[in-house]
């Protein structure tokens, strides 16, 4: 045994700690080891990920012009606003400037900037350049600012529904922005910069810089100008009639082309109602295109065009009204309840008797008059380029009745797309091509590449050359002597028909609810221009498309022929005659009095006891015009 | 005390006075601080750059360090180490009054949280690195003049005590790192100073007691022992600082990124130029050039202890070996806290993390040694100031 406390024993013991502390330092060579070596690539990939910045640069979209390079949609310069917690010095003060600046609640924000542990916080996109220039002054450490693109319709609320919008990614959501988004939205690029902690980028460290692609610029057949037109009747007749909705479709005949699209109610696409889902998809929806609606009497020009091209009937044929027909055992009334007794084809066109349809489609036969609508294109979708379209609705061809036939023949018991109608029109009245319609003619690339070009797309014959002619005469008609003259412009050749049809809700006749509508097209023997007026529910008396839709219809026509430069035949003088005195009279006199002033009339009521007219007696009106008689109106 | 030391040699062990200081020791200590400036420069030049805008800022105040650290490190050389153990009160005294002082306002520096350090004119003075060598001289000195003592209990106490006062003042700081070295270094000195193992346990389990009472008592200690169990499970609140160190050691590899290349240091790796100045070490020179900095600290470290075993005297014994043990448990404490082997403390790399109180201190340790090596002090001054003292001793 040592002596207590010897010398030995402190050697002893200081030999045991320089061999503990030989241990412990191999030890922890193992431990670097194992962290610097084994786990070395591990770790140095994940400190990688620290290391970079990945800087998105966003592809600018691509702009949409319409015919003639008119910008309708193009991109803005706007803010995104970050702050990183970490590079700020003063948290009170940048809340404040922020939240002034941004309207932003300071102490929900004050939390959100102290709380998150988070490197980047997002504070606000889609900032304007002035708003984020003011926070900019403030020079305040930690807030930063990174370029983001918005979208920017110039034409704010003209074609919204047509253009559709993005998201705040710019992403195309409906509309042309999403049928076309691939061929606008770009390729984003990117940069790769060395950073420090706090986001700075380091001198002279190198950058990987992929550039970003923008995306294709878009043409459109859509012509500002004549949109501008159909606006304006679009409003009007909104204004005038209080209806629910006004919608026109101006399409080139012989092409497929929109040339204007324009529908109420409308709403600023530059800032779309995006908190409300349902009135955005209210609002955004093109009614045109994704709502169908039972066309009336415009669909009678399919009628014809089908009996003629079958040979089922001649334009020498007669027929006669009675004011209904029997068909199957059930009376179908004529919308003139006195008849209009025995009349050519051509003049039953032009009365819109409702007699002759049912008579003509019943000649013609279920078979052959389905065959022929679908050959105009009903019950399929016309592939137009754009998202949502309906196919319409055509009853299944083996249940159809001789009473559905007979109603299909003056348009009811089908449900057509607006679109659809006028495609069908234009086949009807171009020499019969149904031309595919369409939006884009040409999508170009950011260098320049014609990346797409849009021929006209014959998707099939539908009628002979010689029974379209025949059609042309007929509905020229309509508009220079029957129920379409508001639609005429003096010196111009118009051929076109009205349509009033009886909304159905739920499965019955809604009382009182019309789509009033015109279909016309110009110039009637050789159609450049189909135009397609629809008014959804015009409120009061006013309901005929002859006295609501057609006069519309015609100033625009009277604007686009002005626009084109198309002038005027020698004019014709223009009679006119004197508004007479009906009240008093029984409809049957007031009638005969009209006719002899060579005036057209519509009535609404069912009896023979005239409550008022219109125009006013004494009012100068031109003679052929169209004016409405009320009478009083008993349940039957 | 020249008595005692001739009752002593029969006691064989220790070998004859030599005169000279050790040159290893000298070379190695000089490897190490110039090192340490390199790596000081290389791990702050970005955050210098950045808060101070100087790329040097750091550097300088390193180099200022080393030159006064060189400067105490000769004049300890030269001076007599028994005079600082006659001196131990009042090393003691100043060391302790000096931990009072840093809780006075206007003198005590606040910084992180926690009062460590004294404003002086040129540089901050963190008082406990001052203390721990206070501590050593006293310890070294007690356990030499009573070292019969030793294997009692009642001998340790004066020890315990004084080493007690010194880790409850420095733990209000607070500053748990260098308490838990003052800790250690008892433990190392009292085991050296050939205390009985019953003793030690005796001692050891109220320590330990103490220990974990002081983690519970402040929460922060708690989440921060846990994140160094899984720092990924909190990567940007406790166990940030761990991984950003693991990042950079991971990044090294065997041969390091190259000097000066780190990217660490580019803000992710907090105190990446004080007291986690080892991972940039690590991820710029690379596992083969942490091993090399362990090797010199490991002849740093025999070298110390070899002047404590060839001490003339038990004092002189006691002492290298105490500065031995502090350099060792630091170095030790730091590599582990920065591979993550134990709880993270804030505790500086000797000779190589920045901070010149720390350089200072154990530049100036290794004055001592050197003081300790020579040896018989065979100079005149010695004799005349042997002489002197041995008339005040009467």
């Amino acid at each position: 045994m040592d002596k207590p406390n010897s010398l030995l024993l402190t050697r002893k013991r200081l030999l045991i700690v320089v061999l503990s502390i030989a241990f412990l330092f191999c030890a922890l060579s193992v431990r670097l080891l194992y962290l610097q070596v084994f786990k070395g690539s591990w770790l140095q990939s994940k400190a990688a990920q620290q290391w970079y910045r990945d800087l998105p640069l966003e592809a600018p979209r691509g702009n949409i012009y319409d015919c003639n390079g008119k910008v309708l949609a193009d991109n803005e310069n706007v803010y995104a606003v970050y702050v990183r917690p970490r590079a700020v010095k003063d948290f009170d003060a940048v809340t404040k400037v922020l939240a002034e600046n941004l309207s932003l609640d300071y102490d929900k924000l004050h939390e959100k900037l102290t709380t998150t542990h988070v490197s980047e916080i997002t504070v606000m996109r889609r900032v304007e350049e002035s708003v984020a220039e003011k926070i900019r002054d403030a020079r305040l450490d930690g807030i930063y600012f990174t370029v983001d693109s918005k979208r920017n319709y110039p034409g704010k609320n003209r074609l919204e529904q047509v253009l559709g919008f993005t998201n705040i990614d710019n992403v195309g959501q409906n509309g042309l922005e999403g049928y076309y988004d691939k061929y606008l939205s770009g390729i984003d690029g990117f940069a790769l910069t060395q950073a420090d902690m706090q986001g700075n980028q380091l001198d002279g460290t190198s950058i990987r810089y992929i550039p970003p692609v923008p995306g294709c610029s878009m043409t459109l057949t859509i012509d500002t100008e004549i949109q501008a037109f159909a606006e304006t009747a679009v409003d009007g007749a909104k204004t005038e009639f209080a209806s629910k909705s006004a919608s026109m479709i101006v399409m080139d005949v012989n092409t497929g082309g929109i040339l204007a699209m324009a529908s109420t109610p409308s709403y600023d696409n530059n800032d779309p109602p995006r908190d409300d889902i349902d009135l955005l998809n209210a609002l955004s929806k093109n009614k045109m295109i994704v709502d169908v609606y039972e066309p009336g009497s415009t669909f009678k020009i399919f009628t014809t065009a089908i009996a003629l091209e079958n040979n089922a009937a001649h334009t020498s044929d007669r027929f006669y009204c009675p004011g209904y027909r029997m068909v199957d055992g059930q009376r179908i009334k004529c919308w003139r309840s006195i008849g209009h007794g025995s009349q050519t084809l051509s003049e039953g066109v032009k009365n819109s008797c409702n007699c002759v349809f049912m008579d003509l489609a019943q000649r013609t036969g279920t078979a052959k008059l389905y065959e022929g609508l679908r050959a105009f294109g009903f019950g399929e979708k016309t592939n137009v380029d754009f998202y949502g379209e309906s196919r319409g609705i055509l009853m299944n061809e083996q249940s159809v009745k001789t009473v559905d036939l007979a109603r299909i023949g003056f348009g009811q018991a089908v449900a057509v797309t607006p679109l659809q109608l006028i495609t069908g029109v234009c086949a009807a009245v171009n020499g019969g091509t149904l031309y595919k319609p369409y939006f884009v003619s040409e999508v170009v690339s950011s260098d320049g590449k014609t990346v797409y070009t849009h021929t006209p797309e014959k998707v099939r014959s539908v009628i002979s050359e010689s029974t379209s002619a025949t059609l042309r005469d007929m509905l020229e008609k309509v508009v220079s002597e029957g129920g379409g003259k508001k639609a005429g412009v003096n010196g111009f050749k118009i051929g076109g028909k009205t349509g009033t049809a009886q909304k159905y809700e739920n499965g019955h006749i809604a009382q009182g609810k019309y789509i009033s509508s015109f279909v016309g097209f110009a110039p009637a023997d050789n159609p450049k221009y189909a135009v397609l007026m629809i008014v959804d529910e015009p409120s009061g008396y006013t309901y005929y498309g002859s006295l609501v839709a057609a006069p519309y219809a015609g100033r625009v026509f009277e604007n686009l022929f002005a626009y084109k430069g198309m002038l005027p035949a020698a004019s014709d003088d223009v009679k006119t005659v004197i508004m007479p005195d009906l009240t008093d009279m029984s409809l049957t006199e007031a009638l005969r009095k009209l006719k002899e002033l060579s005036l057209q009339c519509e009535i609404a009521g069912n009896t023979d006891k005239i409550l008022s007219v219109m125009p006013m007696s004494g009012t100068e009106i031109p003679e052929g015009d169209v004016v409405l008689i009320r009478t009083e109106e008993i349940e039957i | 005390m020249k008595r005692k030391l001739k009752q002593t040699k029969p006691e064989i062990g220790f070998e004859h006075p030599k005169s000279r200081p050790d040159i290893i020791l000298f070379v190695v200590t000089a490897l190490l601080v110039g090192f340490g400036i390199l790596m000081v420069y290389s791990a702050s030049m970005y955050s210098a750059q950045k808060n101070y805008n100087n790329e040097y800022y750091f550097m300088f105040k390193q180099i200022v360090g080393a030159l006064l650290g060189a400067a105490a490190m000769v004049a300890l050389t030269f001076f007599d180490y028994h005079i600082l153990g006659k001196l131990r009160y009042i090393i003691l005294g100043v060391s302790v009054g000096l931990l009072i002082l840093v809780f006075i306002p206007g003198v005590g520096v606040e910084n992180y949280g926690a009062k460590r350090w004294i404003n002086l004119p040129f540089f901050t003075l963190q008082a406990s690195e001052f203390a721990k060598f206070g501590f050593i001289i006293f310890t070294a000195f007690y356990m030499a003049k009573h070292h019969k003592k030793m294997t009692t209990f009642k001998g340790v106490m004066p020890v315990l005590a004084v080493g007690v006062v010194i880790c409850v003042l420095i733990i209000l700081e607070p500053n748990m790192s260098i308490t838990i070295c003052m800790v250690l270094l008892m433990f190392v000195m009292l085991f050296i100073g050939g205390v009985r193992i019953k003793h030690f346990l005796i001692i050891g389990i109220p320590a330990v007691c103490a220990g974990v009472a002081l983690i519970f008592a402040a929460p922060y200690r708690l989440s921060r022992l846990m994140a160094f169990l899984n720092p990924w499970a909190s990567p940007l609140e406790e166990g940030f600082q761990l991984i950003q160190s693991f990042y950079s050691l991971g990044s090294g590899g065997f041969f390091g990124v190259g000097l000066f290349n780190s990217r660490q240091k580019y803000l992710f790796l907090p105190f990446s130029e004080s007291d986690f100045i080892l991972s940039i070490i690590g991820e710029e020179l690379g596992f083969f050039g942490c091993l090399a900095l362990m090797a010199v600290y490991v002849v740093f470290i025999f070298r110390a202890v070899k002047i404590a075993r060839n001490a003339s005297d038990r004092f002189g014994c006691y002492l290298a070996s105490g500065i031995a043990a502090v350099i060792a448990i630091q170095v030790l404490v730091n590599i582990a806290v920065v591979t993550g082997s134990i709880p993270p403390t804030g505790l500086p790399l000797p000779f190589i993390s920045s901070g010149s109180s720390s350089l200072i201190v154990f530049m100036g340790g290794v004055g001592i040694l050197q003081s300790v090596a020579r040896g018989s002090h065979g100079s005149g001054i010695y004799l005349a100031r042997h002489k002197r003292v041995k008339r005040a001793a009467r």
